[in-house]
């Protein structure tokens, strides 16, 4: 596995594009909680403030926030997954790594490392910006208490990438993978959501993304919903499990495909 | 003498095409083994097989007598199709990898970047390259770790004269130092240059596989010419040892024989028949002929 990481950090290492990803991807998970906190402690007049309780980006609620804000932009890793993974039927360079002396698995394995990577610098991005901005924004002394979210946000970015590999790998072409992504994780589940939950009830709730929305509600939000006397239809369980089937399926069919088809 | 590669009854559909048809040979090691056939006859679909990338539909083979894995591939050079390489990553970079993919070390990049002639250009990016910088790229990164066995599916695409030259006598010098060659080629004469032995694809079944000469039959020839070839035509047919009349041009005609002739007797037989020949020479079919013979029967 060494080995593979290593040919994979030669893919990448002067690979601009990569790079201009990452930047944007570490971007997007520390900006949106600056315009979030602006608008929390800057623009909602001093006399509203204490309606809302304590800040969200106090502990141990900035956790929750952090988490919930990552969630709506770790689709970012997922193009720049996508990108990896075409590039290589775009170049045929799969094929020659396989030429060259990889098994097929061994490529499969490469990318699931770019998955396992990409999942950790976005968690740990979002560590660090539950430390900045518990610390310095936040009045409450340091937490671990709802420190969960984090790793519930970590379980949702590796299904998010999980997709984004299998679509990588069925569809093959760049700007096709890109817009089916995009189209899903931001139209196309949350209309399968609203129809399934409109048709057969919670279970809508247990799509892939929408598992991890639903373990990550924003902290007003989820203030709202429970004034309004909603209450989240399953377990916690239930939807770490729905995700983690999610990502075995998806890995079974990245797996299969590229063992089982020509290259 | 030991196989490099064992086919036995491999098939390939893409859809209703059928793309080989049972095919099964073996290839030895120390020889230089030409995979020869039209557009189209499964020369790439059957390398593709070999080195993993395509599944046959039936069918198995060997490398080196074990059964195909990475650690085989790993000690094979291949150059399929296309050159691949990461076009924003220069020629070294892309050098790099490969080396890593194979276990060799990075110190033999240098004498092979000098072999393909791309030392002045081993910084710039891939996709700066020419058509023919790009295949010697690739036939560099075949011969990382100097392998004993290379596979090259058209080594001279892309490349000009010097270039078609420098990659023929490159295989000779590889064949001469004992590398086994297994190489798919269009260009005959690269073939009849370098090949001990060929398989002949047409439409993926086999046609024939050996040595060249036995797979193409090339017996020699004897090209003759007259005022009136019409005549001669005619004529020759009742030679004790004519054999046959083989497709001719330059007006001039091509006889085979049962046994050698001797020119001098041949043209006396002619003058006794009335014919005075104004051409007369003892020739040998080309491949090209062999093969086309061979491939539109």
């Amino acid at each position: 596995m060494l080995q593979i990481i290593k040919i994979e950090w030669l893919k990448v290492k002067y690979y601009r594009t990569f790079w201009v990803f990452i930047g944007l991807g570490l971007l997007s998970i520390l900006a949106p909680n600056f315009i979030i906190h602006d608008v929390f402690a800057r623009r909602i007049p001093k006399e509203a403030q204490p309606l809302l309780g304590p800040s969200i980006y106090d502990f141990p609620t900035v956790w929750q926030t952090v988490s919930s804000v990552g969630s709506y932009t770790s689709g970012i890793f997922g193009l720049l997954l996508i990108t990896l993974v075409t590039n290589e039927f775009t170049y045929k360079t799969h094929r020659q790594n396989i030429i060259d002396g990889w098994e097929r698995r061994d490529f499969v394995l490469s990318k699931l490392f770019w998955v396992v990577t990409l999942a950790l610098v976005a968690f740990l991005a979002s560590l660090i910006a539950v430390f900045i901005f518990g610390s310095f924004y936040g009045k409450a002394a340091f937490s671990l208490e709802n420190s969960h979210y984090i790793f519930y946000y970590l379980l949702q970015v590796i299904v998010s990438l999980s997709l984004a590999l299998c679509l990588a790998i069925l569809v093959k072409r760049t700007g096709l993978a890109i817009i089916l992504f995009i189209g899903y994780t931001m139209f196309l589940e949350q209309l399968l959501v609203f129809i399934a939950k409109r048709n057969w009830g919670n279970a809508g709730g247990l799509l892939p993304l929408q598992a991890g929305d639903e373990l990550l509600p924003f902290p007003v939000m989820e203030k709202v919903e429970k004034l309004a006397g909603y209450q989240v239809p399953y377990d916690n369980g239930v939807y770490l499990m729905a995700m983690v089937i999610y990502i075995v399926l998806l890995v079974f069919v990245v797996f299969s495909k590229t063992t089982r088809t020509d290259l | 003498m030991s196989t490099i590669l064992s086919v036995k009854n491999i098939s390939k559909m893409y859809g209703s095409v059928h793309a080989l048809t049972s095919i099964s040979f073996d290839i030895p090691a120390g020889s230089v083994f030409g995979i020869l056939g039209p557009n189209g006859s499964g020369k790439t679909t059957l390398l593709g097989i070999v080195t993993n990338v395509l599944m046959p539909d039936v069918g198995t083979f060997t490398l080196m007598g074990a059964p195909s894995s990475a650690v085989q591939r790993r000690k094979i050079g291949t150059l399929l199709e296309t050159p691949n390489f990461y076009h924003y990553l220069s020629g070294y970079r892309n050098l790099q990898i490969a080396a890593a993919i194979k276990q060799q070390s990075e110190a033999d990049i240098p004498r092979v970047l000098e072999l393909a002639g791309l030392t002045a250009r081993q910084h710039s990016a891939f996709k700066t390259y020419s058509l023919g910088m790009k295949q010697r790229l690739a036939i560099a990164s075949a011969m990382l770790g100097d392998p004993e066995v290379l596979i090259l599916d058209e080594p001279a695409n892309g490349l000009d004269p010097v270039g078609i030259a420098e990659v023929r006598n490159l295989i000779r010098e590889l064949a001469k130092s004992g590398k086994t060659i297994i190489m798919a080629s269009h260009l005959l004469d690269e073939v009849e240059k370098v090949c001990t032995h060929v398989v002949v694809l047409r439409k993926g079944k086999l046609l024939g596989s050996g040595p060249v000469n036995t797979v193409m039959s090339r017996d020699n020839f004897v090209e003759i010419g007259s005022a009136d070839n019409h005549i001669l035509g005619t004529i020759i047919r009742d030679h004790p040892a004519f054999v046959q009349l083989l497709p001719s041009n330059e007006g001039l005609l091509r006889v085979t024989f049962n046994e050698t002739v001797d020119l001098a007797d041949l043209n006396n037989w002619c003058a006794q028949q009335g014919i005075w020949l104004n051409h007369l020479q003892m020739s040998r079919k080309s491949l090209e002929t062999a093969f086309l013979e061979l491939t539109n029967n």
